[in-house]
């Protein structure tokens, strides 16, 4: 079930830039990412990955340049959602949130609505949580209820936002396995991460990104010591348990 | 039993208890939006900016001409007319200036405010009543003005029915709301309308500074006993609706504003629930 094909991209940028009064989020960003594929996206905090992930939902617009998706049926977890406590959602209602972009204003849940807000309760373990106020819930619980959102759009093209950062071990899990199981199904996945270890072991594309596209390719070719360098110029890195400050490693380089 | 039978003999008691409690529904339904998108000062500023539009819907239709009555019709559409003026203007400046919309507000809000009270010193012979435009004449209602404020009613509550769900994703929300393919901006737009809608129907009974009480104070109640958003519509049109005639009954025996006494009353029963509910883990 492939959703895309090579000729006509899931998700492409083409000399996209992004401004925010003098600032510059993303300098001229070109990039094609294939159907079906899996793709980390790295750089520091302030590096634009947010920004390209706005720009795509429409939540930003280019001040030059396009970013076009081959599907209207997108995803987007962001990084940071900032619900008051006493907001009055449950979480079935807000996994349920999932189905309204397919159901539009007013369209009743038919049978399959209901089947994939099930489905994506279950794959994520948060069955027990939908009585529960989601503003009661935990950082990892209520992680896990806005990827089962995400789950129940059942979207072609899936953006997570840092999904893997400041999460408990089951949120951790349930979120690997969902990655597995969406690829599987040939959706498109997009995942801005710093951990270099596994953008190299369960990614087949990385897209270095650092305000312009610094390097994008197959994980193993492209994650050379001199493109991470320059992506993460300055900042200080996450390799696997390590942290690794590139400025230090990389004399000459920032 | 008389206590509470007596007043509603009155038929100007039963009218403005009606139309209040209608005006509570609404208020206490569109409320809850307010409250969850956190917009009390757009709220606040869509109250007080409809002030120069009643103005100038006076001049025209009064000409000027001392203790001739200004049509209702008139002033009505002027409300909504500076409301929307309001709602836009906030919404320019926020875009324009990159300034917090809350200050985009506040600059509105205080222009309107200037402008209305700049025209009304221009009628000449006549000095319209700001205290009805702030506090209402709910004991002032007839039964025309109980029609509108039903059928208003009826046709924002329907609106808010179609626009439930983009509503709750966008107040839960706007990124999430965005990328479930739902044009946020636009319908920020179009719940400010609705807001401005609910204020204009509401400050010929309660006046405009109470109409936001009725937006805010039922709503918050609502929020503390419920933890799904129907349940807390529901709660919340509830409690504003039983203000009305509780308000009406303390303003009988009291001898105290009518509109006011409602008010009150609702903000009473979020005290209320806030000291009797359970503490939250």
């Amino acid at each position: 079930m492939a959703r895309a094909s090579l000729a006509d991209p899931a998700l492409a940028a083409d000399g996209l830039t992004v401004s925010f009064g003098d600032v510059r989020a993303l300098d001229e960003v070109s990039f094609a990412l294939p159907g079906g594929s899996r793709t980390a996206l790295l750089g520091p905090n302030g590096a634009g990955k947010s920004t390209l992930f706005r720009a795509a939902v429409g939540l930003v617009g280019a001040a030059a340049g396009t970013v076009r998706l081959a599907s209207r049926r997108v995803a987007f977890v962001p990084q940071h959602i900032d619900v008051e406590p006493a907001f009055p959602v449950t979480g079935a209602d807000v996994v349920r949130m999932g189905r309204y972009g397919d159901l539009g204003w007013v369209r009743p849940f038919r049978p399959r609505d209901h089947e994939l807000v099930a489905d994506a309760q279950r794959a994520l373990d948060v069955e027990h949580l939908a009585d529960r106020r989601f503003g009661d819930l935990s950082g990892g619980e209520r992680q896990r209820v806005l990827l089962a959102q995400a789950a129940a759009q059942d979207a072609d093209l899936l953006l997570l936002d840092e999904p893997f950062t400041g999460v408990d071990r089951p949120t951790h899990a349930a979120a690997r396995t969902l990655l597995q199981r969406w690829s599987e199904q040939g959706r498109t996945i997009v995942v801005a991460t710093h951990d270099l270890e596994s953008a190299a072991r369960d990614y087949d594309r990385v897209l270095c990104l650092n305000r312009r596209l610094v390097a994008f390719g197959p994980a193993e070719t492209t994650c050379t010591e001199e493109v991470l360098a320059e992506t993460f110029a300055g900042h200080v890195l996450r390799v696997g348990e390590l942290l690794v400050d590139v400025a230090h490693h990389h004399h000459g380089a920032g | 039993m008389d206590f509470i039978t007596d007043p509603f003999q009155a038929e100007f008691v039963r009218t403005g208890a009606l139309a209040a409690a209608l005006v509570g529904v609404l208020c206490g339904v569109v409320g809850c939006f307010v409250i969850l998108r956190g917009m009390a000062l757009m709220a606040d500023s869509l109250a007080h900016g409809v002030l120069p539009g009643i103005a100038i819907a006076f001049m025209i239709t009064a000409g000027g001409a001392a203790g001739e009555e200004p049509d209702e019709a008139a002033i009505t559409a002027g409300a909504l007319g500076a409301g929307l003026v309001t709602a836009f203007a906030t919404g320019l400046i926020f875009r324009r200036s990159r300034l917090r919309e809350e200050t985009a507000a506040a600059v509105v809000f205080v222009f309107m405010l200037a402008l209305g009270v700049v025209l009304i010193s221009r009628v000449e012979g006549y000095t319209v009543d700001l205290t009805a435009f702030l506090f209402g004449d709910v004991l002032g209602v007839t039964g025309g003005d109980v029609a509108f404020t039903a059928v208003a009613t009826a046709a924002v509550l329907a609106l808010v029915a179609v626009l439930y769900r983009p509503f709750l994703a966008l107040s839960f929300d706007r990124q999430r709301a965005a990328a479930l393919g739902m044009p946020v901006d636009r319908l920020h737009l179009v719940m400010l309308v609705i807001v401005t809608l609910a204020v204009v129907i509401g400050f010929r009974v309660v006046g405009a500074l109470l109409v936001l009480g009725m937006l805010m104070a039922p709503p918050a109640a609502a929020a503390l006993l419920t933890k799904r958003l129907p349940a807390m519509m529901l709660a919340s049109a509830g409690i504003a609706a039983a203000s009305a005639p509780l308000g009406m009954l303390l303003s009988w025996h009291l001898d105290l504003a009518a509109g006011a006494s409602i008010v009150l009353v609702a903000v009473s029963a979020f005290v209320v629930l806030l000291a009797v509910r359970p503490v939250p883990r």
